[in-house]
């Protein structure tokens, strides 16, 4: 705690705020983790029996299990996919001289500042357009462009801090510039690309715009929820909004971790 | 690709537009999208001052990433489930109901599900944990010594706060601000979980024409005119950095 400017008074009243925070952030969620074992079918205080039920009728529901089959593949090759390609993107925008460097960059990192459902609508003309029909590749496609921003902003983090001197070493020892990146740079990135992976496969995983507008008949999970919320309750929402939260944020903490933890470590040296 | 797919809905000729206008459905629906995400935006903007604050000046160095993600931690799972389970909270029957009777003994209807001010909340919740994160970012670059030095030469909390904090903060404040509103103002998924779907706002209208209606230009038209409104409102947030970039560089 910093005396200079917090004094005792504004630290109770701040931590009380923050604590208040995270009340309000996690009450739901916990809600839902607890609903999600009653056995009641409306969802209504005060608490049934425990059950498992809903979990087993999630199993047994093979629209689910489909649907989250089609969502890990999609997340799979979109996050290996956007990882590769923003770990060459991020590797020329730090190092190599191109023209328009900041135009460049900027039209790569422009999904970010561009609200989701515009791209997907944007998609879904194009694709019309041109005549293509809605399918999965498409929304590989897709969900490759709109994580691939995330991927070059973390690894050219990682890739600005590397001196140029270890790569111009390699090269003066005759390997390529190929076998450089490969044998040095990726080496050395190895913790931020493991992050990068996690970070764009989640959310690639809970991805729904983009998925919900370039398909028609090949359901991805955030699109099974959906349709099961708008058209009607089902007990198995709760069972199934446990398993996705626990699931990717699991994955996101692990990412975030090693990202912000590599970060604090980096600027010590 | 995304740039030419968002270019070529604009070949329409402006019929289109003077439609959309002369739709009281469509302008009230933008309306209510600005509306809601002003409103959301601006209550996120200030809780995250007091959040971000703490964490970076109340915690120690080693503990704050820790602090952040447990801010941050439910951002990494979809909207669509926050927003449903805020349901399960707020609804006439939910989790505030049967506290609140519980404690009074009175039955209550609450009667805040549906209604805009739920979705308010919901994309405020949202754009508060955005927010506190860039803020974060900014905030926990400031040299110590700076606040140090202004501190032995007499300047009180309030003065290190206003010139050096704020001024430092400012950047990172802006991004979140800018960032909010863009989630806010094209989000589905809040408006219709938890502000239902008799007053829908822009992005759930779109929604609906292409798997009901399918009347691609009227969609094409709504996604343009939204579009105009992100740019409009970013673009002083876009003066402004320009400004500063090239103030910094002389």
């Amino acid at each position: 705690m910093n005396n200079l400017i917090v004094s005792k008074f504004m630290f109770s009243l701040l931590s009380a705020f923050f604590c208040l925070a995270l009340i309000v952030i996690y009450l739901p969620i916990i809600v839902m983790i607890v609903f999600s074992f009653n056995s009641g079918k409306y969802q209504t205080l005060p608490f049934r029996e425990p059950t498992f039920e809903w979990y087993v009728n999630l199993i047994a529901d093979s629209s689910f299990i489909n649907s989250f089959f089609t969502s890990l593949m999609m997340a799979s090759l979109a996050s290996v996919f956007a990882t590769i390609l923003g770990f060459l993107a991020a590797y020329a925008f730090s190092k190599a001289k191109i023209p328009a460097h900041a135009l460049l960059f900027g039209i790569v990192v422009c999904p970010l500042v561009i609200p989701m459902i515009l791209i997907g609508i944007g998609m879904r003309l194009q694709i019309v357009s041109v005549g293509i029909q809605p399918a999965l590749w498409l929304v590989l496609l897709g969900q490759t462009l709109y994580v691939l921003p995330l991927a070059v902003i973390n690894l050219k983090n990682r890739i600005d801090k590397i001196p140029k001197s270890m790569e111009e070493a390699s090269i003066s020892l005759g390997s390529s510039r190929l076998k450089s990146i490969v044998l040095i740079l990726a080496p050395i990135c190895a913790p931020s690309l493991f992050a990068t992976l996690l970070l764009t496969f989640t959310f690639s995983f809970d991805e729904f715009v983009i998925a919900y507008f370039l398909t028609n008949f090949e359901i991805t999970l955030p699109i099974r929820i959906w349709t099961s919320l708008v058209t009607g309750f089902e007990p198995k929402i709760n069972a199934v909004g446990t398993a996705v939260f626990i699931f990717s944020v699991t994955l996101g903490l692990i990412a975030q971790f090693i990202l912000l933890f590599k970060q604090a470590e980096l600027n010590k040296h | 690709m995304v740039i030419l797919s968002l270019t070529t809905e604009t070949g329409f000729g402006f019929d289109n537009f003077k439609l959309f206008f002369a739709t009281p459905h469509l302008t009230q629906a933008l309306h209510r999208s600005l509306i809601l995400a002003s409103s959301a935006t601006l209550i996120a903007s200030l809780v995250a001052w007091p959040l971000a604050y703490f964490i970076v000046f109340c915690v120690h160095k080693k503990w704050r990433p820790l602090f952040l993600l447990a801010i941050l931690a439910p951002f990494w799972t979809s909207f669509t489930i926050r927003a449903f389970s805020w349901q399960l909270v707020l609804s006439d029957n939910g989790v505030v109901t049967w506290f609140i009777e519980l404690i009074t003994g009175f039955s209550v209807t609450l009667g805040i599900l549906y209604t805009m001010n739920a979705s308010i909340f919901g994309l405020a919740l949202f754009g508060s944990m955005l927010t506190t994160f860039t803020l974060y970012g900014a905030l926990v670059s400031i040299d110590d010594k700076l606040i140090e030095a202004a501190s032995t030469l007499g300047a009180k909390p309030f003065h290190i706060f206003k010139d050096i904090i704020f001024p430092l903060g400012l950047p990172g404040w802006l991004a979140g601000i800018f960032l909010t509103f863009i989630v806010c103002v094209g989000d589905y998924a809040v408006p219709t979980l938890l502000g239902g779907g008799l007053k829908p706002v822009l992005a759930q209208i779109m929604l609906s024409i292409l798997k009901g209606t399918y009347d691609l230009s009227q969609a094409a038209t709504i996604a343009v005119v939204l579009a105009i409104t992100v740019m409009l409102c970013g673009l002083p947030l876009i003066i402004y950095g320009l400004a500063k970039r090239n103030r910094t560089a002389v």
